[in-house]
Protein backbone atom coordinates (compact mmCIF):
# COMPACT_ATOMS: atom_id res chain seq x y z
CA UNK A 1 0.00 0.00 0.00
CA UNK A 2 2.88 2.32 0.50
CA UNK A 3 4.14 1.17 -2.64
CA UNK A 4 0.93 2.59 -4.59
CA UNK A 5 0.89 5.69 -2.37
CA UNK A 6 4.44 6.63 -3.38
CA UNK A 7 4.10 5.16 -7.30
CA UNK A 8 0.49 6.18 -8.46
CA UNK A 9 1.61 9.61 -9.90
CA UNK A 10 4.09 8.17 -12.08
CA UNK A 11 2.02 5.52 -13.41
CA UNK A 12 -0.93 8.43 -14.39
CA UNK A 13 1.84 9.95 -16.47
CA UNK A 14 2.52 6.84 -18.33
CA UNK A 15 -1.07 5.86 -18.48
CA UNK A 16 -1.26 9.59 -20.58
CA UNK A 17 1.26 8.77 -22.63
CA UNK A 18 -0.27 5.57 -24.17
CA UNK A 19 -3.29 7.57 -24.75
CA UNK A 20 -1.61 9.65 -26.61
CA UNK A 21 1.12 6.99 -28.20
CA UNK A 22 -2.29 4.54 -29.58
CA UNK A 23 -3.52 7.89 -31.16
CA UNK A 24 -0.34 8.52 -33.00
CA UNK A 25 -0.42 4.75 -34.03
CA UNK A 26 -3.76 3.85 -34.78
CA UNK A 27 -6.00 6.85 -35.52
CA UNK A 28 -5.92 7.46 -39.34
CA UNK A 29 -7.20 10.96 -39.44
CA UNK A 30 -4.19 13.47 -39.69
CA UNK A 31 -5.37 15.63 -37.01
CA UNK A 32 -6.29 12.93 -34.47
CA UNK A 33 -2.55 12.26 -34.79
CA UNK A 34 -1.88 15.95 -34.12
CA UNK A 35 -3.68 15.99 -30.88
CA UNK A 36 -2.09 12.33 -29.90
CA UNK A 37 1.35 13.97 -30.20
CA UNK A 38 0.17 17.24 -28.16
CA UNK A 39 -1.40 14.56 -25.27
CA UNK A 40 2.15 12.87 -25.75
CA UNK A 41 4.60 15.97 -25.30
CA UNK A 42 2.14 16.99 -22.44
CA UNK A 43 2.58 14.57 -20.37
CA UNK A 44 6.60 14.15 -20.75
CA UNK A 45 6.33 17.71 -19.57
CA UNK A 46 3.94 16.81 -16.44
CA UNK A 47 6.67 14.22 -15.30
CA UNK A 48 9.57 16.33 -15.84
CA UNK A 49 7.54 18.64 -13.63
CA UNK A 50 6.33 16.40 -11.01
CA UNK A 51 10.28 16.18 -10.45
CA UNK A 52 10.73 19.25 -9.00
CA UNK A 53 7.94 18.21 -6.09
CA UNK A 54 8.59 18.28 -2.56
CA UNK A 55 7.13 17.11 0.08
CA UNK A 56 6.55 18.64 3.47
CA UNK A 57 5.63 22.27 3.52
CA UNK A 58 7.97 23.30 0.27
CA UNK A 59 7.01 26.37 -1.42
CA UNK A 60 7.33 28.09 -4.80
CA UNK A 61 10.59 29.33 -5.94
CA UNK A 62 10.37 32.52 -5.04
CA UNK A 63 12.50 34.11 -2.55
CA UNK A 64 10.36 36.55 0.21
CA UNK A 65 11.23 39.85 1.34
CA UNK A 66 12.53 38.56 4.85
CA UNK A 67 15.08 36.39 2.20
CA UNK A 68 16.44 39.17 0.12
CA UNK A 69 17.51 41.51 3.33
CA UNK A 70 19.54 38.15 4.37
CA UNK A 71 17.55 38.17 8.21
CA UNK A 72 17.91 34.06 7.99
CA UNK A 73 19.68 31.56 5.51
CA UNK A 74 17.96 30.36 2.97
CA UNK A 75 17.15 26.74 3.57
CA UNK A 76 17.31 24.48 0.19
CA UNK A 77 14.66 22.02 1.70
CA UNK A 78 12.34 25.02 1.88
CA UNK A 79 12.15 25.70 -1.82
CA UNK A 80 10.85 24.13 -5.12
CA UNK A 81 13.09 22.77 -7.41
CA UNK A 82 13.78 25.77 -10.03
CA UNK A 83 15.50 23.48 -12.73
CA UNK A 84 13.29 21.33 -14.31
CA UNK A 85 10.73 24.17 -14.63
CA UNK A 86 12.93 26.33 -16.53
CA UNK A 87 13.47 23.35 -18.87
CA UNK A 88 9.58 22.65 -19.09
CA UNK A 89 9.42 26.79 -20.20
CA UNK A 90 11.54 25.85 -23.24
CA UNK A 91 9.81 22.29 -23.98
CA UNK A 92 6.12 24.25 -23.86
CA UNK A 93 7.38 26.78 -26.57
CA UNK A 94 9.01 24.21 -29.14
CA UNK A 95 5.87 21.89 -28.69
CA UNK A 96 3.96 25.03 -30.18
CA UNK A 97 6.68 25.35 -32.73
CA UNK A 98 6.36 21.47 -33.44
CA UNK A 99 2.47 21.74 -33.28
CA UNK A 100 2.59 24.89 -36.13
CA UNK A 101 4.57 23.26 -38.41
CA UNK A 102 2.72 19.48 -38.52
CA UNK A 103 -0.92 21.88 -38.91
CA UNK A 104 0.68 23.31 -42.17
CA UNK A 105 1.99 20.21 -43.25
CA UNK A 106 -1.68 18.44 -43.20
CA UNK A 107 -3.17 21.57 -44.25
CA UNK A 108 -0.72 21.13 -47.49
CA UNK A 109 -1.66 17.84 -47.94
CA UNK A 110 -5.49 18.39 -47.85
CA UNK A 111 -5.17 21.14 -50.42
CA UNK A 112 -3.40 18.39 -52.58
CA UNK A 113 -5.86 15.22 -51.96
CA UNK A 114 -8.88 16.59 -50.78
CA UNK A 115 -9.03 14.40 -47.42
CA UNK A 116 -7.39 13.91 -43.92
CA UNK A 117 -7.68 10.26 -44.20
CA UNK A 118 -4.26 8.56 -44.26
CA UNK A 119 -5.40 5.40 -46.20
CA UNK A 120 -7.30 7.66 -48.75
CA UNK A 121 -4.09 9.63 -49.26
CA UNK A 122 -2.25 6.36 -50.13
CA UNK A 123 -4.91 5.00 -52.39
CA UNK A 124 -4.46 8.48 -54.29
CA UNK A 125 -0.29 8.17 -53.98
CA UNK A 126 -0.41 4.70 -55.49
CA UNK B 1 -3.71 -1.81 -37.53
CA UNK B 2 -6.19 -0.51 -34.04
CA UNK B 3 -5.60 -4.20 -32.40
CA UNK B 4 -1.31 -3.54 -33.28
CA UNK B 5 -1.22 -0.16 -32.10
CA UNK B 6 -3.27 -1.11 -28.93
CA UNK B 7 -1.11 -4.51 -27.74
CA UNK B 8 2.64 -1.70 -28.96
CA UNK B 9 1.29 0.97 -26.56
CA UNK B 10 0.37 -1.42 -23.70
CA UNK B 11 3.39 -3.21 -24.14
CA UNK B 12 5.43 0.14 -24.10
CA UNK B 13 3.52 1.49 -20.79
CA UNK B 14 4.26 -1.99 -19.44
CA UNK B 15 8.06 -1.72 -19.61
CA UNK B 16 7.64 1.98 -18.25
CA UNK B 17 5.29 0.67 -15.21
CA UNK B 18 7.99 -1.73 -14.40
CA UNK B 19 10.96 0.90 -14.54
CA UNK B 20 9.14 2.95 -11.96
CA UNK B 21 9.82 0.41 -9.25
CA UNK B 22 13.59 1.87 -9.17
CA UNK B 23 12.67 5.89 -9.25
CA UNK B 24 12.47 7.85 -5.75
CA UNK B 25 9.78 8.29 -4.18
CA UNK B 26 6.84 10.67 -5.72
CA UNK B 27 7.90 14.25 -3.76
CA UNK B 28 10.82 12.78 -1.73
CA UNK B 29 12.72 15.80 -0.93
CA UNK B 30 16.49 13.91 -1.27
CA UNK B 31 15.82 12.57 -4.94
CA UNK B 32 18.61 13.22 -7.00
CA UNK B 33 17.29 15.35 -9.31
CA UNK B 34 16.58 17.87 -5.96
CA UNK B 35 20.12 17.51 -4.29
CA UNK B 36 22.66 17.47 -7.17
CA UNK B 37 22.82 20.76 -9.04
CA UNK B 38 19.75 23.07 -7.99
CA UNK B 39 20.99 23.86 -4.36
CA UNK B 40 23.41 26.12 -5.91
CA UNK B 41 20.88 28.26 -8.17
CA UNK B 42 18.64 28.45 -4.38
CA UNK B 43 21.54 29.97 -2.14
CA UNK B 44 23.56 31.85 -4.96
CA UNK B 45 20.61 32.96 -6.51
CA UNK B 46 20.03 36.62 -4.86
CA UNK B 47 23.87 36.98 -4.21
CA UNK B 48 24.66 36.79 -7.63
CA UNK B 49 21.27 37.84 -9.52
CA UNK B 50 19.16 39.90 -7.31
CA UNK B 51 16.13 38.47 -8.83
CA UNK B 52 13.46 37.30 -6.05
CA UNK B 53 12.17 34.85 -8.89
CA UNK B 54 14.61 31.61 -8.98
CA UNK B 55 12.50 30.49 -12.12
CA UNK B 56 13.44 33.84 -14.16
CA UNK B 57 16.95 33.91 -12.91
CA UNK B 58 17.67 30.66 -14.17
CA UNK B 59 16.16 31.20 -17.61
CA UNK B 60 17.10 34.10 -18.47
CA UNK B 61 20.53 34.35 -16.22
CA UNK B 62 22.41 31.44 -15.48
CA UNK B 63 20.50 30.05 -19.24
CA UNK B 64 20.17 32.48 -21.04
CA UNK B 65 22.27 30.87 -24.16
CA UNK B 66 19.44 27.96 -24.23
CA UNK B 67 16.42 30.92 -24.26
CA UNK B 68 18.49 32.11 -27.38
CA UNK B 69 18.49 29.29 -29.18
CA UNK B 70 15.04 28.72 -28.64
CA UNK B 71 14.36 32.13 -30.16
CA UNK B 72 16.36 30.27 -33.30
CA UNK B 73 13.74 27.08 -33.10
CA UNK B 74 10.70 29.59 -32.93
CA UNK B 75 11.98 31.57 -35.98
CA UNK B 76 13.09 28.61 -37.94
CA UNK B 77 9.26 27.25 -37.60
CA UNK B 78 7.67 30.04 -38.35
CA UNK B 79 9.49 30.70 -41.46
CA UNK B 80 8.71 26.61 -42.22
CA UNK B 81 5.14 27.75 -41.52
CA UNK B 82 5.17 30.50 -44.14
CA UNK B 83 7.22 28.61 -46.53
CA UNK B 84 4.61 25.27 -46.91
CA UNK B 85 1.20 27.85 -46.64
CA UNK B 86 2.38 30.66 -49.23
CA UNK B 87 -0.13 30.62 -52.14
CA UNK B 88 2.30 30.29 -55.32
CA UNK B 89 -0.37 31.70 -57.88
CA UNK B 90 2.06 32.50 -61.24
CA UNK B 91 4.53 30.37 -60.63
CA UNK B 92 3.00 27.57 -58.86
CA UNK B 93 0.41 27.18 -62.58
CA UNK B 94 3.77 27.11 -64.34
CA UNK B 95 5.46 24.36 -62.37
CA UNK B 96 2.46 22.37 -62.26
CA UNK C 1 -14.10 11.66 3.09
CA UNK C 2 -11.53 14.02 2.00
CA UNK C 3 -10.28 13.95 -1.28
CA UNK C 4 -7.20 15.52 -2.25
CA UNK C 5 -7.23 18.03 -5.10
CA UNK C 6 -4.43 16.32 -7.27
CA UNK C 7 -6.65 13.16 -7.96
CA UNK C 8 -9.69 15.32 -8.87
CA UNK C 9 -7.27 17.24 -11.25
CA UNK C 10 -5.67 13.51 -12.70
CA UNK C 11 -9.01 11.88 -12.97
CA UNK C 12 -10.56 14.69 -15.20
CA UNK C 13 -6.91 15.09 -17.12
CA UNK C 14 -7.22 11.30 -18.38
CA UNK C 15 -10.98 11.83 -18.94
CA UNK C 16 -10.48 14.57 -21.30
CA UNK C 17 -7.27 12.99 -23.08
CA UNK C 18 -9.39 9.84 -24.03
CA UNK C 19 -12.50 11.59 -25.03
CA UNK C 20 -10.14 13.87 -27.13
CA UNK C 21 -9.28 11.11 -29.29
CA UNK C 22 -12.65 9.09 -29.29
CA UNK C 23 -14.76 12.23 -30.37
CA UNK C 24 -15.48 11.90 -34.31
CA UNK C 25 -16.55 15.90 -35.01
CA UNK C 26 -12.88 17.22 -34.93
CA UNK C 27 -13.37 20.65 -33.64
CA UNK C 28 -15.09 18.90 -30.92
CA UNK C 29 -12.09 17.02 -30.41
CA UNK C 30 -10.07 20.40 -30.16
CA UNK C 31 -12.34 22.33 -28.06
CA UNK C 32 -11.82 18.80 -25.56
CA UNK C 33 -8.33 19.42 -26.07
CA UNK C 34 -8.77 23.55 -24.83
CA UNK C 35 -9.91 21.58 -21.99
CA UNK C 36 -7.27 19.22 -21.03
CA UNK C 37 -4.71 22.02 -21.72
CA UNK C 38 -6.62 23.87 -19.33
CA UNK C 39 -6.54 21.28 -16.49
CA UNK C 40 -3.16 20.53 -16.38
CA UNK C 41 -2.83 24.06 -16.39
CA UNK C 42 -4.77 23.61 -13.31
CA UNK C 43 -2.53 20.90 -12.22
CA UNK C 44 0.60 22.90 -12.94
CA UNK C 45 -0.84 25.16 -10.17
CA UNK C 46 -1.21 22.90 -7.94
CA UNK C 47 2.03 21.19 -8.20
CA UNK C 48 4.17 24.46 -7.39
CA UNK C 49 4.94 25.61 -11.14
CA UNK C 50 3.33 28.84 -11.51
CA UNK C 51 5.83 30.18 -14.26
CA UNK C 52 5.01 27.01 -16.34
CA UNK C 53 1.49 27.52 -15.29
CA UNK C 54 1.43 30.85 -16.57
CA UNK C 55 2.80 29.77 -19.72
CA UNK C 56 0.81 26.71 -20.91
CA UNK C 57 -2.28 28.98 -19.69
CA UNK C 58 -1.17 31.71 -22.55
CA UNK C 59 0.60 29.17 -25.27
CA UNK C 60 -0.94 26.24 -25.26
CA UNK C 61 -4.70 26.50 -24.05
CA UNK C 62 -4.34 29.81 -26.08
CA UNK C 63 -2.41 30.00 -29.27
CA UNK C 64 -2.61 26.32 -29.49
CA UNK C 65 -6.24 25.63 -29.44
CA UNK C 66 -6.29 29.10 -31.83
CA UNK C 67 -4.22 27.06 -34.50
CA UNK C 68 -5.75 23.84 -34.23
CA UNK C 69 -9.26 25.39 -35.02
CA UNK C 70 -7.79 27.64 -37.98
CA UNK C 71 -6.67 24.40 -39.50
CA UNK C 72 -9.78 22.79 -38.73
CA UNK C 73 -11.81 25.60 -40.30
CA UNK C 74 -9.37 25.56 -43.63
CA UNK C 75 -9.59 21.66 -43.77
CA UNK C 76 -12.86 19.41 -42.95
CA UNK C 77 -14.67 19.03 -39.74
CA UNK C 78 -15.37 15.14 -40.73
CA UNK C 79 -13.20 12.23 -39.39
CA UNK C 80 -13.64 8.31 -39.92
CA UNK C 81 -12.35 7.93 -36.85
Amino acid sequence: MDFIIAKYNYWIYIILMMIGFYAMIAKSNLIKKIIGMNIFQTAIILFFVSMAYKKGGATLPILTNADMHGEHAIQVAQYLNPLPHVLMLTAIVVSIATLGVALAIAIMMYRKYHTLEEDEILKAIK
Amino acid sequence: MKTLGLIVSIIVGAFLMYGTIDMPDWGDPNSPASIHVSPRYIKKTEVETATPNMVTSVLADYRGYDTLGETTVIFTAGMACILLLRRRKEAGKARR
Amino acid sequence: MNIPFDIIFQIFVVMCAIAAITVRDLLSAVMVLGAYSFFMCLMWAQLGAVDVAFTEASVSAGIGTILLIAAVLKTTRRSKD
